[in-house]
């Protein structure tokens, strides 16, 4: 009898500790010290503002620091949670949804409390407004150590943001036949956020361009005799099964003493468009003496965006790219696109960055058309590799301020990404949302090493601050010794396995 | 009968005893090893690294095995843990395989197997890319072994579950999940429960590939967690047969364990289980003085230990190319460069290994040498690009910290420490400050874009040319660079700077040495007059004297050079005959 009720209790208190285990709601110290400051923590959420449908932003004290962390969540209707084991606040997604639909348009109020030494510090509070939009339900990245030239495993996932499901899209090794040359998957593209049609590519080993078209996989090679290379910087058509390309000759280099450590630049690049339907392509441009490269169409599908360098001075013309390198700068141009006879308009100039001795890359337009962004630095293209790198975001339907960027007289109505953008450190890959209220950027802002993916509200020509793509595990930014690579939205997931992907090689 | 069952049990003692003595002799001589076996594996707290392995069937042992080989950083421990896991499965291996008496003595061998599979590796320890390897292996052997023994003490008819347990278990057991099927299929008479034990052996991993492993390739899913010794650019056969005869071994003795029970016969086997494990094991072992004294330094060189990498030098013969840059460092902490450096020796000798395995100083301690010579840039670089193959382990992580604490990037070092942190015996690891030495050559070059050149003679051909520099520790690197490659024109230009930084100091030997060479043999247009030692200059003129008269028909210059080595290898003359290599 006393053996079965020992028993009964010790089930009972494995229960427990499990339960205990999964969801933690500590009480609130009694009495501590007033910190007046908001708390240090990791990722930095204090008032910040985030989409309606966003996963839980769970964060941390310094280990180091503190021994543990409590902290309150009070929705606008009055409820309050507490959450926090050890020095995490990690909350249950199915609890967070709930506060996230109490909250929208206003704000989560979060008291945060650490113990250090024995004593409990309380923070000021802060605040975590939610916004009425949300966010596109999946993101896709290349996961790759911030590389050089060798790499091992790559892979391309896709995450769902309203919760912190992960799954593979491709990876580099189940179709690698040829393990002494490697091979490297990248430039993953889809067609107005959407995966049914979408492509990437397959590199060195079993190489060609994966492309989807209607759910239907195929692998081409996009090399023609009369181009510089294969496909490499993809835009698809947002309505035509027609993609732009740019051809690349890239190369690295690697700075002795620099900051920035590594040099990509581009010896060749043009612009080319690749019919989905009738495999075939067509050359946009391919001026021998200046580079094209990063298109991106008009959420309209009548223009079609790009960067071109602009002509060295002469006594630089003849000289080893690797001294002129910190010379070339790209500007900004569109061409108006036809879709009955898939010509090409003329050339406009969008942006004139050189005349502010910038380079600017990656354009991206907002879905309504009316704002552009695009990464900016002192040269080059590759400003994920550039401290001086940042996003800057246009009005383009102000036409003033177009006119006077076409002649280089200003910036135009630069609007102010002061909260998106880091101080020193790259920021680079701008895209949108596919509602236009969110901004996405890759930025090697934690530790000018790691790629992270940030997010930051815009609205009415307004960016609020920035916030870290949230992890179930707050501490994952730091042990995962990865980059996230080239940050796509999507409004849904590839549904392709990596396995079909496969078969196609 | 009692004479004689006392006298098998002596021989048992015995052998057994003479086996647990050879293994810790092994293992007392392979301490070293095991040090870079926890200071090349990688083991990172968190998720990622988690569900990295446990993507893979097997990877739950992976990640045990990369655990427990942490605890190698202290080797005793570890080495005590892994006698822990052998003396298990020798114990739970009696009971699995039923063996008494005498026949226990057979469950030497898988152990020998396992031990040899941890002291055959040589340079391979390098660029292993499995993770958890060193007790992976054992640690799923024990699982087994666990398993059998579970199985056999249930009734036969409930073989079909064991069977049908073993395929769950494919995943975490990888091919150790086919053996147990294998050795419970063998333990008894053929009946249609053997037979289908059999069916689904051939089938498992197929099975599993479909269930859950789609996003691998089939053959990464087939004889899951078997070491296969292949890198893009190396593999070895011979590194695998450890484990075809442990599985072997585990094969044959269900089925011939019986036999050895036999009076004529016992009283020998574990005289020659104890014999054949040794033999395999000596036979299979990699031993070689320079592979374990270059470990030796590249740990002391990275505690900045430079007194001892010095004294390892000097009782060194024929030291490595790596021993010989770790050498020319401690001679910059040390003092004495220019003085000392071609006495230790310049000549450095490639690897001794049996396999023609891809492993140069870019594997074994790049990163620590372009450290030290304030090339961060460079220095992290490689550390990523043999971390991205081999892992990140704690070599690499404390020198991706240090490096980053060179270059001023806090979080970095914040982020390289926390991951350390979570290591045992790393809770108060911190990098090292940067020396003033160090700080002098970062700031001693200017910035260039440069390819992928990452090779010795890079990093000679580099600092060679240094010879503008405003830095005193540069300038000394530049003159001696010069003098390897041996080349006048940069000697003549470094020898010029270093005497102007340099003014009021004595004329170091071996520079005063080169001097007189090359007034001797490629003098300036221009001579820059220097004053040297009589002494000195006496002994070039030996010097020239002796070699004329060992320069006899059939001697080549291989021979001469050893004929003069014991009285002349310590001078830049000899160096510059017969040492100099091309750079």
């Amino acid at each position: 009898m006393y053996l079965s009720r020992m028993k009964t209790k010790l089930l009972l208190a494995v229960a427990l500790l499990l339960l205990s285990s999964c969801v933690s709601h500590p009480d609130v110290p009694t009495s501590s010290k007033e910190a007046k400051c908001q708390p240090a923590i990791f990722p930095d959420y204090c008032d910040v503002t985030v989409p309606c449908n966003i996963a839980p932003l769970n964060f941390m004290l310094p280990a180091d620091q503190y021994e543990v962390c409590v902290a309150r969540l009070t929705t606008p209707d009055g409820q309050q949670q507490t959450y926090g084991k050890g020095v995490k606040v990690q909350i249950p997604e199915s609890e967070w949804h709930k506060m996230l639909g109490a909250s929208k348009g206003k704000s989560i109020k979060i008291e945060v409390w650490g113990k250090k030494q024995g004593e409990w510090l309380s923070f000021s509070p802060f605040e975590i407004y939610v916004a009425e939009q949300p966010i596109d339900e999946y993101l896709s990245y290349r996961l790759i150590e911030p590389s050089y030239v060798a790499w091992d495993y790559m892979e391309i996932a896709q995450r769902n943001l309203t919760s912190f499901k992960e799954t593979q899209i491709f990876n580099n090794e189940i179709t690698m036949n040829d393990k002494t040359i490697g091979q490297c998957v990248n430039c993953h593209s889809y067609q107005n956020y959407k995966t049914d049609n979408m492509l990437f590519h397959v590199r060195l080993s079993n190489a060609g361009t994966i492309i989807v078209n209607d759910g239907k996989i195929s692998k081409v090679n996009l090399k023609r005799d009369y181009t510089i290379s294969g496909g490499v910087y993809p835009s698809w058509h947002p309505t035509a099964k027609l993609i732009a390309f740019s051809t690349n000759k890239t190369r690295q280099g690697f700075h002795t003493a620099n900051p920035n450590k590594i040099e990509v630049y581009d010896l060749a690049s043009d612009l080319i468009l690749y019919d989905v339907l009738t495999d075939s392509v067509s050359v946009i441009c391919e001026d021998p003496d200046l580079l094209e490269v990063y298109p991106t169409w008009s959420p309209d599908g009548k223009y079609l965006y790009y960067c071109k360098s602009v002509p060295l001075p002469e006594e630089l013309r003849d000289k080893d790219i690797r001294s002129t390198y910190p010379k070339i700068q790209y500007n900004l141009y569109r061409r108006s696109f036809d879709m009955a006879s898939h010509n090409f308009g003329e050339e406009e100039l969008v942006y004139d960055a050189a005349s502010h001795n910038k380079s600017a890359t990656l354009p991206r337009i907002s879905p309504d058309g009316r704002y552009l962004l695009f990464a900016e630095g002192q040269y080059g293209c590759f400003h994920i590799r550039h401290n001086d790198g940042d996003i800057v975001c246009l009005q383009l339907d102000d036409a003033d301020a177009t006119l006077r960027a076409q002649i280089g007289e200003e910036t135009p109505s630069d609007i102010d990404l002061s909260k998106l953008n880091s101080q020193g450190l790259p920021d680079s890959y701008p895209t949108w949302s596919s509602n236009g209220y969110w901004i996405m950027c890759a930025s090697r802002r934690d530790d000018g090493n790691f790629c992270r993916v940030y997010f930051s509200y815009f609205n009415h020509g307004k960016a609020e601050k920035a916030f870290l793509l949230p992890q179930k595990d707050p501490e994952l930014h730091v042990s995962l010794l990865k980059s996230y690579n080239r940050p796509e939205f999507m409004v849904e997931p590839v549904k392709i396995s990596v396995n079909e992907f496969s078969r196609a090689f | 009968m009692n004479k004689k069952s006392k006298a098998s049990g002596a021989i048992l003692c015995v052998s057994l005893l003479a086996f647990i003595a050879f293994v810790a002799y092994i293992l007392h001589i392979n301490q070293e090893v095991l040090y870079t076996a926890h200071d090349r594996s990688e083991f990172v707290f968190g998720t990622p690294f988690f569900h990295t392995l446990l993507s893979k069937p097997f990877g739950l042992m992976q990640y045990v095995g990369a655990w427990l080989t942490q605890l190698f950083c202290r080797p005793a421990i570890g080495t005590g843990v892994m006698v822990v896991i052998w003396v298990l499965i020798f114990c739970v291996g009696t009971k699995a395989f039923r063996l008494q008496g005498s026949a226990s003595a057979l469950m030497l061998l898988p152990i020998a197997c396992l031990l040899t599979s941890i002291v055959d590796l040589g340079y391979w320890i390098y660029i292993y890319p499995v993770r958890g390897y060193w007790f992976s292996q054992s640690v799923g052997y024990l699982a087994m072994l666990l398993l059998l023994w579970a199985a056999r003490c249930t009734p036969r008819k409930w073989h079909l579950v064991w069977y049908l347990i073993a395929v769950c278990t494919y995943p975490v057991l990888g091919w150790f999940a086919l053996l147990f099927i294998l050795c419970l299929a063998l333990t008894e008479k053929p009946t249609w429960r053997e037979l289908i034990g059999l069916f689904l052996l051939i089938l498992t991993a197929s099975i599993w590939h479909v269930l859950l492993y789609m996003n691998l390739k089939s053959s990464d899913v087939m004889l899951a967690g078997f070491p296969r010794f292949e890198t893009p650019l190396d593999k070895s056969e011979r590194l695998s047969i450890p484990f075809w005869v442990l599985g072997a071994v585990s094969v044959l003795i269900p089925l011939y364990g019986r036999y050895l029970n036999r009076p004529k016969v016992k009283a020998f086997v574990p005289t020659l289980c104890a014999v054949a494990g040794i033999i395999f094991t000596s036979t299979l072992m990699f031993h070689d003085r320079n592979y374990t004294d270059e470990m030796r330094m590249v740990r002391l060189a990275s505690d900045d230990n430079w007194q001892e990498v010095l004294a390892m030098a000097e009782k060194s013969k024929k030291p490595t190319n790596t021993m010989v840059f770790l050498k020319n460092i401690a001679l910059i902490n040390e003092g004495g460069l220019l003085d000392r450096s071609f006495k230790l020796g310049n000549d450095g000798v490639g690897i001794n290994s049996p396999d023609s395995i891809h492993v140069t100083l870019l594997d074994i301690a790049s990163p620590l040498v372009y450290y030290n010579y304030g090339m961060m840039n460079e220095a992290i670089r490689l550390n990523f690009e043999n971390a991205i193959q081999a892992g990140f382990s704690p070599f690499y992580l404390k020198m991706l910290s240090r490096c980053a604490l060179a270059k001023g990037d806090e979080k970095l070092v914040e982020r390289y420490t926390t991951l350390l942190h979570h290591r045992p015996f790393y809770g108060n690891w911190q990098p090292a400050p940067v020396t003033e030495k160090v700080k002098e050559l970062q700031n001693c070059f200017p910035d260039e874009l440069t390819g992928v050149e990452n090779s010795e003679s890079y990093l000679i051909n580099g600092i060679s040319l240094w010879y503008e520099t405003d830095s005193k520790v540069a300038s000394e690197q530049a003159l001696l660079y010069s003098m390897l490659r041996c080349d006048s024109r940069r000697f003549w230009a470094s020898l010029r700077n270093y005497v102007k930084l340099h003014m009021d100091e004595q004329f170091p030997l071996h520079a005063m040495e080169a001097y007189i060479l090359y007034m001797d043999k490629a003098p300036e247009e221009k001579r820059m007059m220097l004053p040297v030692e009589q002494v000195v200059y006496n002994r070039y003129k030996q010097f020239w004297d002796t070699l004329e008269g060992w320069a006899k028909p059939g001697m080549t210059l291989e021979k001469v050079g050893e004929k003069m080595r014991s009285e002349w290898g310590d001078t830049y003359w000899w160096y510059n005959i017969f040492g100099r290599k091309t750079y």
